[in-house]
């Protein structure tokens, strides 16, 4: 029941579940995956059945990076930066009022790490290999990941991960907390999707809610944060 | 190579990088007015220095920096005392370093002394090497980054560990809570910074340069300013030589040539 050319998607028990599709190029990023993640997106966002959303990835590895060969096609810095803003679609991963869980495997490049970054549960399948390279290809992360990495590995760990570009496994990358469980990788989908469907089965509302308070709370002074909390919470009912 | 011997360190460059080393081993590199004013000249000099794309600070002898000299007696007022402060501050101006820091820490890292590595991008360390900063059990509060960097480098929950026990961490807890990034045996540190920068100078000087920018500025702005941030960056780089051979050295399976430009 796909319609993308570039992502599988399926929808049952509350749980949309999205495929990276390119196992040939080993799920390299392209613009129209850029254009089929924003449609799934807003999909996922206005469909009332759906109350998690799971992106996992087809083939070999999660996803290898960004597809370069498409690089360097904006006609000037000016259509490139305008570009950038029409399909925001990072904005709409960090919009999403639904959680995100992401299962990865194999491999964890460049945009792989910063899709990873972008959701709620992360799980990696034992051995996957990640690496942010971007600096040695003489450009930065561009999903959000010079934002998100340092967030979640803390300063300790970002820039060493970002200026060597080397490369890490699953355990280191749940040092760095770019994920929180790892999962054999015969397993991997069925833990995921066990993730995913426990995640469905809550109250939505008060899923919403919660991942306000702490997106919106974590750009706030902690006085103002807490203020927002008790609002959402009071809005909740149910107390 | 160009070395520039201070008083109480020498500058070394030997494009692309500079290694800063402290050089007071008998009194293992405690920090004093004259050293904190020349690392900040050092570092000014840096600041602007053409082709400098790493700086390496390190600490000769068996430590890398144990603290700083003796304040000047309680007696004196909070004008001079803050106005010792700012004589003797060193952080910020190596934090403000536009290229990636790297400190070699050689051995103990010590109150002002871990308040300098804190202020470097990452931390390579001698398996021997203490981490602490004691200023609280001696009724001080730091005041050249402990109480900011720290947390920020590993956390509110360890920060808050360390800062109020005053308590030493060995290498390896260093390296488990990500205070530092590498803990190698002293006597293989040498070639292990070695491989260390060769990683960082394999990327490209801009992009490292901004890397480092979007790195340091965006914690401090809310994630939609620092998601503006990157994109402009991003567009930036995108009007360099070094992004064109980057892809094309990818797409080509050959290694990059950066030039800087």
């Amino acid at each position: 029941m796909s319609a993308f050319e570039t992502l599988l998607f399926s929808k049952e028990d509350g749980v949309a579940r999205v495929s990276l599709n390119r196992p040939h190029v080993l799920n390299a990023y392209n613009m129209q995956m850029r254009d089929d993640f924003s449609e799934v997106l807003s999909a996922v966002e206005e469909d009332p059945e759906i109350r998690c959303l799971l992106i996992t990835g087809e083939g070999r590895a999660f996803c290898a990076g960004a597809d370069l060969t498409e690089f360097g096609s904006a006609p000037s810095l000016v259509v490139a930066r305008q570009v950038r803003w029409e399909r925001d679609v990072w904005g709409q991963f960090l919009r999403l009022t639904k959680p995100i869980v992401i299962a990865v495997h194999g491999f964890c490049i460049g945009s792989g790490v910063e899709i990873c970054l972008l959701g709620d549960l992360r799980i990696a399948a034992k051995g996957t290999v990640f690496a942010l390279p971007e600096t040695h290809l003489g450009m930065v992360p561009a999903a959000g990941g010079t934002q998100t990495l340092p967030r979640h590995a803390r300063m300790g760990w970002a820039p060493d991960l970002l200026l060597t570009g080397r490369r890490f496994d699953s355990d280191e990358a749940l040092k760095y907390r770019i994920i929180t469980r790892t999962a054999p990788n015969d397993a991997l989908e069925d833990i995921a999707l066990r993730a995913a469907c426990e995640i469905a089965s809550l109250d939505s509302l008060t899923m919403a809610s919660a991942k306000t308070a702490l997106a919106a709370g974590a750009d706030l002074p902690l006085a103002d944060a807490l203020k927002l909390e008790a609002r959402l919470a009071a809005a909740g009912g149910n107390q | 190579m160009v070395e520039i011997r201070f008083r109480s360190l020498v500058l070394d460059v030997a494009l692309p990088v500079a290694t800063i080393t402290l050089g007071l081993p008998d009194r293992r590199n405690r920090i004093d007015a004259v050293m904190a004013m020349e690392l900040r000249e050092a570092c000014a000099e840096l600041a602007s220095a053409e082709g400098v794309q790493l700086v390496v600070i390190t600490g000769s002898g068996d430590a890398f920096s144990v603290g700083r000299e003796t304040p000047p007696a309680e007696s004196a007022s909070g004008a001079a005392r803050l106005e010792w402060i700012s004589r003797m501050q060193v952080a910020s101006a190596v934090a403000s370093l536009p290229v990636p820091v790297v400190a070699v820490v050689n051995g103990d890292a010590i109150d002002h002394g871990l308040e300098l590595a804190m202020a470097a991008d990452l931390r390579i360390a001698a398996d021997h090497a203490k981490f602490a900063i004691t200023d609280i059990s001696r009724g001080c509060l730091p005041w050249d980054g402990a109480t900011q960097r720290l947390p920020r480098l590993v956390g509110p929950a360890w920060a808050r560990d360390m800062l109020l026990t005053s308590r030493h961490v060995n290498s390896s807890e260093a390296g488990d809570i990500g205070l530092v990034n590498r803990v190698v045996e002293a006597a293989r540190l040498q070639d292990e910074t070695r491989t260390l920068s060769d990683s960082i100078l394999g990327g490209g000087p801009i992009a490292a340069r901004y890397a480092k920018e979007a790195l340091m500025c965006g914690p401090e702005l809310t994630l939609e300013q620092g998601l503006r941030l990157e994109a402009d960056l991003n567009v930036v780089l995108q009007s360099t030589s070094d992004r064109v051979e980057g892809l094309q050295s990818f797409l080509e399976r050959k290694t990059p040539n950066f030039t800087g430009s």
